[in-house]
């Protein structure tokens, strides 16, 4: 095929107004200086409304008794595409299987959300949440007491009422 | 196979419409075996009798009225086999959902989850949702003694730990009780397993998660570990192992199959014996200078240095301690050595020894040996000669006084007084941890394990069997046959071997009892030194 050209033909510079550009754009300038509608959201004071999806820093979920749900049975970190989760299981005194370490590096973490998908027992879960700021780098990988503590809204993955999406 | 006249040896079927030819009483699921073709088993094991009892090995053959049980069911001549029929199929579906009956879906916290066979089917094959709504019976866990802990609710009662202790162990102390969904496996009394040297097999032979080590309980998760073949170096035996580790540390060993040396088991003593590779307190990184003088130096520059020493030492009586944990390229390069730096007057190890060996009456060659350490008869294939007590000390007074060269590999002189080599012109120690009794070394140079370097054993039927890599050495520790090998070679002008494969090809060379030999051709199963049990 071959190769055509086309010639734009450009307004002679000498010989243009740009008044009929001009005004189209203040007039919506001055459409915006009469409408009421405030865009701007006074944070922090204000917050904003996150997603029921949003997947922000984890939480991990505690049984009534205090302790974390968490069964330590190792699907996470080999789900973790950032490998961003450490994990030591033991036995606690109750013969329950449990976490000795659980050690999540937030900074690694790409909030894919798979932990919480894969999950057998709804222990780990992204957050909604995004206020993560710290003084110190080291403060960003989470142990399991600070992962227990957290108490912000745990993400949806999916809609309760139609887990399959049909 | 050819028509050589005794065609009446084997028999020829055809297995999913693929023909076989197998020696005769040869079962239908060996004979898939042999095609790639897995029957699901349970109860069946290659070291075990079949009771035929766990029915998930049930195949269609033609001509049959019903399934037939491929563990239990001879290969003869003319059969059409197939295992992946609609009817064989949809029986073991069926059968898995009997199974997941009372199974609890603990898969979450089970140890076996990942080698699990149970869940191996059920993915393959089995239903995707159960049907069950009666809540499943519980019988919660037991300890059964020893290492092992028994899970009641996971076991599908194959049996194999029962016949095992029975079969091969002649030790029976477990058995089933009750009948029914009820049946249980359960030890005689408070006896228990308590004792039982060879009881952690039962752990490797369970099908699921019923039996578990207590020693490995949660530790790590099936899919998490490396598999290295190696060799135990618990006993002279050397059965064939693999080391499973995480992290860079030994989580736990396994028996790899070995007919010749151990079948498909192993001690209890050699499964306990891998914390040692996890010592912390290795030596990390080579030093030159004796006592307070001590300082810590590159490889490049010791190595220059004990250069510089060995030529000069040239001619002086050399006196060397080896280890029978050393692997025969190390051993072979601490003969070279000496033989290069002057006239060797003696070349020693020590060994433990147990008072008694601990045979597997139901599998005779396996036996717990009284030499508790792997290459003994390497040791002494290679000129060393076994000194000292049963108890691994003593019988090093004519090294400790001497006035020459004394060169230590791997020997952690533990019973030995600081003035161990005082007197000695140049002492050289090679060890993983430091000793007290190596104050005087003018050399001290890290080593690494077994565990992590390539090499080979001699066991105590005279077979070379190789072991491979399976962990990183700490710090700047480096193999013994790297390091020998550097200082002797360049003493004869040859060079550093570059791997293990050229410091045995050193070694085949200089040591008549190794001719022949080939790195490759040895192998993950090893060979007979023909030669040196002559």
């Amino acid at each position: 095929m071959a190769i055509s050209v086309k010639v734009m033909r450009r307004p002679d510079p000498g010989r243009t107004s740009y008044m009929r550009a001009t005004l189209k754009g203040m007039s919506l300038t001055f459409k915006h200086l009469v409408r009421l509608k405030k865009v701007t959201l006074e944070y922090p004071e204000d917050q904003p409304e996150l997603h029921p999806r949003w997947r922000g820093t984890h939480r991990m979920e505690v049984h009534a008794d205090g302790r974390p749900k968490c069964v330590a049975c190792g699907l996470c970190p080999t789900v973790c595409p950032a490998n961003c989760i450490r994990l030591v299981g033991g036995e606690d005194d109750q013969g329950n299987r449990y976490p000795i370490v659980y050690e999540i590096d937030e900074f690694r973490c790409i909030f894919c959300g798979m932990c919480q998908e894969v999950c057998p027992v709804e222990a780990i879960h992204v957050g909604q949440h995004f206020e993560n700021a710290e003084y110190t780098r080291d403060r960003f990988v989470y142990d399991l007491d600070r992962l227990m503590e957290q108490d912000h809204p745990t993400t949806l993955l999916w809609d309760p009422s139609d887990p399959r999406s049909e | 196979m050819p028509d050589n006249g005794r065609k009446a040896d084997t028999v020829t079927l055809t297995i999913d419409g693929r023909e076989v030819t197998v020696p005769k009483g040869t079962s239908l699921l060996d004979a898939a075996g042999g095609l790639g073709i897995d029957v699901p088993h349970y109860c069946y094991h290659p070291g075990l009798s079949a009771p035929a009892q766990c029915r998930i090995c049930l195949v269609e053959v033609e001509g049959a009225p019903k399934l037939q049980p491929s563990c239990v069911t001879m290969a003869q001549d003319g059969q059409v086999v197939h295992t992946e029929s609609p009817a064989a199929t949809r029986m073991r579906k069926g059968v898995l959902e009997f199974y997941l009956v009372n199974h609890p879906l603990d898969c979450p916290i089970c140890d076996m989850s990942g080698e699990c066979k149970l869940q191996d089917y059920v993915f393959e094959e089995g239903r995707e949702k159960g049907r069950g709504r009666e809540p499943k019976r519980v019988f919660g866990r037991d300890d059964f003694g020893g290492d092992v802990l028994f899970y009641g609710d996971r076991c599908v009662m194959c049996t194999r730990c029962v016949r095992f202790m029975e079969e091969v162990a002649r030790d029976p102390r477990l058995t089933v009780v009750e009948r029914g969904s009820r049946a249980v496996i359960d030890t005689f009394f408070e006896r228990g397993l308590e004792g039982a040297s060879y009881a952690g097999n039962i752990v490797d032979i369970c099908p699921v998660g019923a039996l578990v080590s207590k020693d490995f309980l949660h530790k790590a998760r099936a899919w998490d570990l490396d598999h290295t073949p190696s060799v135990c170096p618990g006993c002279s035996q050397g059965c064939n192992i693999e080391l499973h580790t995480r992290d860079n540390l030994v989580q736990r060993l396994k028996p790899r199959e070995n007919p010749e040396v151990n079948g498909h088991w192993m001690c209890d003593y050699g499964r306990a014996n891998y914390e040692w590779m996890n010592r912390p307190d290795r030596l990390k990184e080579p030093a030159v200078g004796r006592g307070s003088d001590r300082r810590a130096a590159d490889w490049q520059e010791v190595l220059q240095l004990l250069f510089g020493r060995l030529q000069e030492a040239g001619g002086a009586g050399v006196r060397l301690v080896g280890s029978p944990f050393a692997s025969n390229e190390a051993l072979a390069g601490l003969a070279a050595l000496g033989g290069e730096a002057g006239s060797v007057e003696a070349g020693v190890f020590r060994s433990p020894r147990a008072p008694d060996e601990d045979p597997l009456p139901g599998f005779p060659t396996l036996v717990r040996r009284r030499d508790l350490a792997p290459n003994v008869d390497g040791a002494g294939i290679l000129g060393f000669e076994r000194t000292g007590g049963d108890d691994g000390s003593g019988g090093l007074e004519e090294v400790a006084g001497h006035e020459g060269v004394i060169v230590v590999l791997g020997d952690r002189l533990r019973d030995q007084g600081e003035d161990f080599g005082a007197n000695a012109s140049l002492f050289v120690y090679l060890g993983t941890v430091d000793s007290a009794a190596a104050r005087n070394a003018d050399f001290v140079l890290p080593i690494a394990t077994f565990a992590e370097e390539e090499g080979s054993f001699v066991n105590v039927q005279g077979r070379l069997q190789r072991f491979w890599q399976g962990m990183h050495a700490p710090g700047y520790a480096r193999p013994a046959w790297l390091v020998l090998g550097a200082l002797a070679g360049a003493l004869r002008g040859e060079g550093t071997p570059a791997s293990a494969e050229e410091a045995f090809q050193r070694m085949v060379q200089e040591h008549a009892a190794f001719s022949g030999l080939d790195w490759d051709a040895v192998g993950a199963a090893g060979t007979r030194l023909e030669a040196a049990h002559a």
